[in-house]
């Protein structure tokens, strides 16, 4: 799954257009699913720049404001990969829909999103998808500022050091980039399909899921 | 009916059930945790420590801590705070995952009491058998279990049956060099700390192959002496051992006597089981088997099993100490030591033991002490492992504040290739005290519907003053090394893996559970093998202690089964 084989759907440039990225939406998944990829991790791993609208578990909002998000937390500067680089935005959608991770962790990585888009209205009385990059960073600023935000940008940061920092088996990490920048060496065996979270649990059950 | 049947299979089960299935017996294990076998074990943060696959879940097996605070004891269950006493749930237990730093005890241990006499507000005890009683097994387990190391002389060399260790010591980091060579400049005798991990192949067993990943890790070679890889396969090769994963004990049934008859579990459908044995041997962990017993309630013994004295749960000790740091930057250094620095091996296995017995007029303790001196401990030094995400999330805050964008990816770079962090462990007495104990929670329940344990975990002001000052000493070694940042972190905070006590063995059947040969005293057919037997858990990690004493146990259990 190196390669796009279906159809590239962008992000809604206005919320107006949601109803229309929606028909597209529909479009891709058929397209995805003709591909035999839609229920696949890798279709998350390999092709999550383009498909960040486009999943189970956030609307398209939701996922234009994480994936600017990641970006604001591992930009493009220069210094090693970002969270595009790492694929960041597909790990957090594996993480999503990780069996063995609480749910209400869950919903409050997704709750955050939605916060920060209340939080952009009240500011600056437009969708957190509408503000400029400035405006951005200056919101997420102040999440950071506030108790609850803080929490949340907290996660989001561990997160992305997941992404960066273990194995790119979990959709993160793509090509080792993360390990290659800070000159990290993985210690063996590294996980298999065999012997990934899902399996170990599955096979082991050390606890019921 | 089987001769035997043991409650758990790490370190404190491991020799029993050895020892006695090649005897002959009839052994049959109730592990809780399922059999992970060495193929199923890698490196995988993510498996390992994020989805913590070897320890049970804080939603179905809780525990509450009642930790002390400026205004009382405030309790907590463990899923509200994350953290609990939790270890190696499989079998072969958390030896697993031990780091396996194996120090024995030294004869004072034994006789703490008349060595260095009472202590206001500690419950200080003698063992009930001597250092010279435990030392064949000691031998025992170094040659059985597998254990590297080199032995050289210093004060405080415990007495020795052999001349040295079966396994030659482990490859070091360089760095090694550097904390002997600062010790040996300040007047400190750094020394070679041995391990629990062979370093050359052994039956079916492969050397430990420096993954660099080691503690919460299992083992992929079989190198680490874990109960599950050095003692279950030989004992599975008898024909005498039944293993049942998955199996959670939670009452023992006595027959109106004074004797067990069979031990109640729920299989791995949840469904209550029993099974009956001759003998019964618990090793659950020591916060584990105190509940056990405390949940084996009947009318013989209504506050518990083996506890009509009152003294199940009493005296839980952990380790005490703590522990520090200091970074090593490789723009400071020459280009010769950057590069020992960047070797990725993490084991340094040096310690120093010089300050195990403290006889310094400057030390306050040593000033109140009629003969000078105070029992001190162990330093032990290390690289920080290599496992990356703890890093990362050392790295998340600067000052208090959260990071994030380019403050954090130049954060985590210069961490990362910059830098080596090195490391130092202080283990110290942890002093039994009548505020360090295990009940039955009143409210909080397990997924089976049981009470959890309730752990009080006050600590004695005495261990963070002798913690301090053996931490110094580590840091007066890192100075000379040239270390920078140096930090410290010594409070009464309990280790989540270091635990002991709860059941302590002693000549007294009002002040002790168990005998000398961890039979309880109320019940003829019951033994305690973990580290509950320990009146103080010793200045070093327990594990091969514990090993020691199960060995002890079997011969024992030989003799009079």
């Amino acid at each position: 799954m190196g390669e796009k084989n279906f159809p590239e759907v962008k992000i809604p440039d206005t919320f107006a257009d949601i109803d229309k990225w929606n028909t597209n939406r529909r479009s891709f998944l058929k397209a995805a699913l003709v591909a035999g990829a839609a229920s696949q991790l890798t279709w998350f791993t390999s092709c999550s720049a383009k498909l960040e609208e486009a999943n189970e578990y956030l609307t398209a909002e939701q996922s234009t404001v994480l994936k600017s998000i990641l970006m604001i937390i591992f930009p493009n500067d220069g210094n090693g990969p970002s969270a595009d680089d790492l694929n960041t935005f597909g790990f957090v959608l594996w993480t999503l829909g990780d069996a063995l991770k609480k749910q209400e962790d869950k919903d409050y990585i997704i709750e955050g999103l939605d916060w920060a888009n209340e939080k952009s209205q009240e500011i600056y009385f437009e969708k957190y998808s509408e503000l400029d990059d400035e405006q951005k960073e200056a919101l997420v600023k102040q999440f950071t500022e506030l108790a609850w935000g803080k929490n949340w940008m907290s996660v989001m940061v561990t997160l992305t050091l997941e992404s960066a920092l273990l194995d790119p088996i979990y959709g993160g990490n793509t090509d080792e980039k993360g390990w290659k920048w800070l000159e990290h060496e993985t210690g063996l065996p590294r996980p298999t399909e065999e012997t990934r979270v899902e399996a170990f649990f599955e096979k082991n059950k050390p606890f019921a899921l | 009916m089987k001769d035997v049947c043991v409650i758990g299979s790490g370190a404190g089960a491991g020799p029993i059930i050895y020892e006695l299935s090649k005897a002959g017996f009839k052994v049959t294990v109730l592990e809780k945790g399922p059999w992970i076998k060495t193929e199923d074990f890698t490196k995988d943060e993510m498996t390992v420590t994020r989805r913590g696959a070897y320890k049970p879940s804080a939603l179905d097996e809780p525990q509450v801590t009642d930790k002390p605070g400026t205004s009382g004891f405030k309790a907590t269950s463990s899923v509200d705070s994350k953290r609990d006493f939790q270890n190696g749930s499989c079998v072969g237990g958390s030896s697993n995952f031990m780091s396996a730093y194996f120090h024995r005890l030294k004869p004072k241990d034994f006789r703490l009491l008349s060595e260095y006499g009472p202590i206001s507000g500690a419950n200080v005890v003698d063992w009930p058998i001597s250092y010279d009683d435990m030392e064949p097994f000691y031998t025992k387990v170094e040659q059985v279990v597998g254990v590297s190391g080199k032995v050289v002389e210093h004060k405080h060399l415990e007495p020795r049956s052999t001349p040295d260790f079966p396994h030659p010591p482990l490859i070091t980091n360089e760095i090694a060099d550097w904390f002997i060579e600062a010790g040996k400049n300040i007047g400190y005798n750094v020394i070679p700390a041995a391990r629990g991990i062979i370093s050359e192949p052994r039956e079916k067993r492969k050397a430990c192959y420096h993954s660099n990943y080691c503690g919460s890790y299992g083992c992929s070679s079989d190198g680490k002496s874990s109960s599950r890889a050095a003692l279950i396969p030989d004992a599975m090769a008898t024909g005498n051992l039944e293993i049942i994963p998955n199996s959670k004990a939670f009452k023992l049934e006595t027959d109106g006597n004074g004797k067990l008859i069979k031990a109640h579990y729920y299989n791995e459908s949840g469904v209550a089981m029993t099974i009956e044995a001759k003998t019964f041997v618990v090793a659950c962990q020591a916060i584990e088997s105190s509940r056990l017993l405390l949940m084996s309630k009947n009318d013989e013994f209504p506050n518990g099993l083996a506890n009509n004295s009152g003294q199940v749960g009493k005296n839980m000790v952990f380790a005490g100490g703590g522990g520090g740091s200091g970074y090593f930057r490789y723009d400071e250094l020459s280009a010769e030591k950057v590069e020992q620095a960047k070797n990725k091996n993490t084991f340094v296995n040096q310690c120093i033991k010089d300050f195990y017995e403290i006889e310094d007029e400057n030390f306050d303790l040593c000033k109140e002490s009629p003969t000078g001196k105070v029992k001190g401990g162990t330093i032990d030094f290390l690289i920080e492992h290599s496992a990356p995400m703890p890093k990362g999330i050392r790295n998340k805050f600067v000052d208090g504040t959260l990071i994030y964008g380019s403050e954090l990816k130049e954060v985590l770079k210069d961490y990362f290739t910059a830098q080596r962090r090195v490391r130092f462990e202080i283990f110290c007495d942890w002093h039994p005290n009548d505020d360090c104990f295990v009940t039955l929670d009143d409210e909080v329940v397990d997924k089976w519907g049981d009470p959890v344990a309730r752990v009080r975990t006050g600590f004695h002001q005495r261990d963070i003053k002798v913690g301090n000052y053996l931490a110094d000493r580590a840091i007066e070694v890192l100075q000379e090394m040239g270390a920078g940042s140096i930090t410290k972190s010594i409070n009464g905070n309990p280790p989540s893996n270091l635990i002991a006590g709860g059941c302590r063995f002693g000549n007294d059947p009002k002040t002790s559970v168990l005998d000398k040969n961890c039979k309880a005293h109320e019940v003829e057919n019951l033994y305690v093998t973990d580290g509950s037997f320990m009146p103080i858990g010793g200045s070093a990690p327990h594990t091969f202690t514990i090993y020691a004493n199960s060995f002890r146990v079997a011969e024992h259990l030989k003799k009079v089964l």
